[in-house]
């Protein structure tokens, strides 16, 4: 019997490896779009953190201390001054159309005014519609504005001749010291790719996974798919699938070590508890794949659905915006994607490097997908032998 | 003369009718280019309608146990952004918290936090983030920083005073500049405004090319000779038959825009206030370009399921190419040259400027003359790839 289906398993797998080679799209939908998503993702973040990005002054004052706080602009990671607008409406516009990303605004008589006490204002203009860009900018522009505004006190509080040592406890009385956990370079690449990468490994699974299958009822191949496998459908589907399987891991490992060799991304525990996070992300969504063509056997009905499925994992497993901020209705369905336990192990094990033992949930539930096919064995042997859907 | 133009005209509105009925009778196009359409852009306003993180669980470890450490936390607790779930005695049980997920970062005050402000030295307070999402860090951060320098103003008056400086000298030292940061557009630094403006034109962007190559992939497979245009129809000319098709679908997208673009941000409360008359003189330019787009590169589509299998990884790439994350100017030159390629980069940079930012048609100039240009360009090709086809489907009519 058990050798029965181990037969049965190798002939299937034969059978596919020859379909494999057949056709473009078996090559192109798992080697080739994987390679280019890891060239293209880190070939773009490679800066880690948008540096030097474009904003504007308005310097009505043109002293010494206006020119002093454009150079410490000048100075900071984030921030280029590319342009000095000559008033309010014209660095708007220049906001407007992209050019800058914020604009800082320094009345007439700037240091006049400081130097006579009459508290002059400084005021900065960020662009939140691009709200990556806009934060940093802001940090870096608050933080000079605070250091200028340092400086002054500094002078004023020697002027008055108070002690130096307690300068710094009266300009800043409580410092403010950020710890960022388990990635000191707080590098946006970072929050992006331990995502995104997965997200498109996961898409390609559902869409490869569903096309194998699908592709067979569509061009009735499939009662000689089935016979082929000793009308065993566990046979059938894991001689099928196991290609897929195997390709999609090296696939995943590879973008793992990428990510952690490669580009030194935190990894704060063993690399190999990310190998077996990626593992069973594969198998748990071929699984999935395995659900999504059961449920309705046609192929392009069940690529629309595996698309779907996908492009809200990217969403779902939780880096963009937290899940625990999203409503009670739809936090729930986050259990539902694989990828949102695979981001869980992730986050506790690469990230924080704690102890496994906290990642067993989600190891389990990332297992616990397998069993998903049970529910559409039936369903999935039944089209496969009588083509009773529609194949269009 | 004029015969030949009604007989133009005639052939056109045959074409457009003919291509209105594949739409509607595909079940496959139907859900593409009907249904994606209409449900992404509720279901993704329902997912991000939470603009902003609201009170972030966070655990304390008072060292100082002083009155003025726990106002300090009282004044964080207070913040709209984190709220204080729990104290621990020490740093190793608020981690055992943080591991277990019950809270996202971690408060700490030394125990000579209070002797430090008796003494007015400078007294240090420490936060532990999670970054596993970057709105944590930057909410937990931001409360931290806005309670701890509003405390530190106090402060600083009390030791101005202790100083001998009194009153209106005090106050001046303590704000000699009167700094202010204003947020533009999106006043609350949203994460659904931001994000959300972008994914609408997406979604129009990727629904009609995968519809349009489910069209062309569905022809392929069901006409005689595997080619893109049915004999029946190209008798009219590559011309009219590209007319006519891309009418059809404009058609169709024009009603679509009203709703994704006019209603949908109404509905969630997303930025909108664009003028309606430059937004409708931009999106022309963006539904023709991307049609011909389409129709081009659908032309090298075998069969109907080709064009999702290997494009739809595409709508993220395409996301980050449109700038609107990583911000344009830090793309890279060649990532930026490849972003020209397709409408979806210029079409969502014009819509976000447009419509979050106000911007007249003129500031966006460039965006508009790209999606010009891109138009005049994808028809060409479209004009070349469909003779191409249609050379070919006569040549093998012959043939037989």
């Amino acid at each position: 019997m058990l050798n029965n289906i181990f037969i049965s398993i190798t002939n299937t797998l034969k059978r596919e490896l020859k379909r494999m080679i057949s056709r473009p799209i078996y090559f192109i939908g798992t080697v080739v779009i994987m390679a280019f998503c890891y060239v293209f993702f880190l070939t773009f973040f490679d800066e880690g953190q948008p540096n030097k990005m474009p904003i504007g002054v308005i310097d009505l004052d043109n002293s010494s201390l206006s020119r002093k706080f454009i150079r410490n602009l000048e100075a900071t990671q984030q921030v280029k001054v590319v342009m000095r607008p000559e008033s309010y409406t014209e660095a708007r516009e220049q906001m407007q159309n992209g050019s800058i990303y914020a604009f800082v605004e320094i009345n007439h008589d700037f240091a006049k005014n400081v130097l006579s006490n009459r508290r002059p204002e400084l005021n900065f203009y960020i662009n939140d519609s691009y709200l990556i860009a806009g934060s940093l900018v802001f940090k870096d522009i608050s933080y000079m504005s605070l250091l200028t505004s340092g400086a002054v006190q500094r002078e004023v509080l020697r002027a008055k001749g108070v002690e130096e040592n307690r300068i710094m406890g009266i300009i800043q009385p409580i410092a403010l010291d950020t710890h960022l956990i388990g990635n000191p370079w707080a590098s946006y690449g970072t929050y992006l790719l331990n995502v995104l990468l997965p997200a498109v490994l996961q898409l390609m699974i559902l869409m490869m996974t569903v096309f194998v299958i699908g592709v067979e009822l569509k061009e009735r191949t499939s009662p000689a798919w089935l016979g082929n496998a000793g009308n065993s459908i566990f046979a059938a589907l894991t001689g099928k699938l196991l290609p897929y399987t195997v390709l999609f891991t090296i696939l995943g490992i590879i973008g793992n070590v990428l990510l952690y060799s490669y580009m030194r991304y935190p990894l704060n525990s063993g690399i190999g508890w990310m190998f077996l996070d990626t593992f069973l992300l594969v198998i748990s969504t071929q699984a999935i794949g395995i659900f999504l063509i059961g449920v309705t056997p046609v192929l392009r009905d069940g690529i629309t659905m595996a698309g779907f499925f996908g492009m809200l994992g990217v969403t779902f497993a939780g880096s963009t915006f937290p899940i625990e901020q999203m409503p009670y209705q739809i936090r729930i369905f986050s259990d539902l994607f694989p990828i949102h336990h695979y981001f869980n192990v992730y986050v506790d094990q690469a990230l924080n490097g704690i102890d496994i033992r906290y990642s067993i949930f989600s190891f389990l539930a990332l297992l616990s997908f397998i069993i998903l096919p049970l529910f559409v064995y039936n369903r999935l042997k039944k089209a496969a032998i009588n083509q009773n859907f529609p194949i269009k | 003369m004029f015969k030949k133009i009604i007989s133009i005209i005639s052939d056109i509105l045959n074409v457009i009718k003919h291509e209105f009925q594949i739409v509607f009778k595909d079940r496959g196009v139907v859900i593409m280019m009907v249904l994606a359409p209409l449900a992404y852009p509720v279901i993704y306003g329902i997912l991000y309608q939470n603009e902003t993180l609201t009170d972030v669980p966070v655990a304390v470890v008072d060292y100082s146990r002083s009155q003025t450490s726990r106002e300090l936390l009282r004044h964080i607790d207070a913040t709209q952004n984190v709220h204080i779930i729990s104290t621990f005695s020490s740093l190793e049980e608020a981690k055992e918290a943080y591991n277990k997920r019950l809270v996202h970062g971690v408060i700490y005050i030394p125990a000579d936090f209070n002797k430090k402000l008796c003494s007015g030295d400078q007294a240090t307070v420490s936060i532990y983030c999670d970054i596993s999402s970057f709105m944590y860090y930057r909410i937990i951060n931001q409360a931290c920083s806005y309670s701890v320098l509003d405390m530190g103003k106090q402060i600083q008056l009390k030791r101005l005073n202790a100083n001998g400086i009194t009153g209106e000298a005090a106050s001046i030292i303590s704000e000699p500049i009167q700094s202010s940061g204003v947020i533009l557009y999106n006043e609350g630094a949203g994460f659904a405004s931001f994000l959300i403006p972008a994914l609408l034109m997406l979604i129009i962007h990727q629904t009609l090319f995968f519809g349009i190559s489910m069209i062309a992939g569905t022809s392929r497979e069901e006409n005689r000779f595997h080619v893109l245009v049915s004999s029946s129809v190209h008798r009219g000319g590559t011309f009219r038959v590209i007319v006519g098709k891309s009418m059809c679908y404009l058609f169709i997208y024009a009603a679509w825009a009203f709703f994704v673009l006019g209603v949908i941000p109404h509905v969630f409360n997303l930025p909108h206030i664009g003028q309606t008359i430059d937004l409708i003189k931009f999106m022309i330019p963006f539904f023709m370009a991307t049609i011909f787009f389409s129709m081009t590169v659908s032309v090298f589509l075998p069969n109907r399921e080709t064009g999702m299998i290997v494009f739809m990884f595409f709508s993220l790439i395409l996301l980050f190419l449109s700038g609107v994350s990583w911000p344009q100017s830090n793309i890279n030159g060649f990532w930026k040259a490849f972003s020209w390629i397709f409408p979806s980069t210029q079409g969502i940079q014009g819509y976000i400027k447009i419509n979050s930012m106000g911007a007249e048609l003129k500031a966006v100039k460039y965006e508009y003359i790209s999606l010009w240009v891109q138009t005049a360009v994808y028809f060409v090709t479209t004009c070349w790839a469909y003779r191409w086809q249609i050379k070919k489907s006569s040549r093998k009519a012959m043939l037989l």
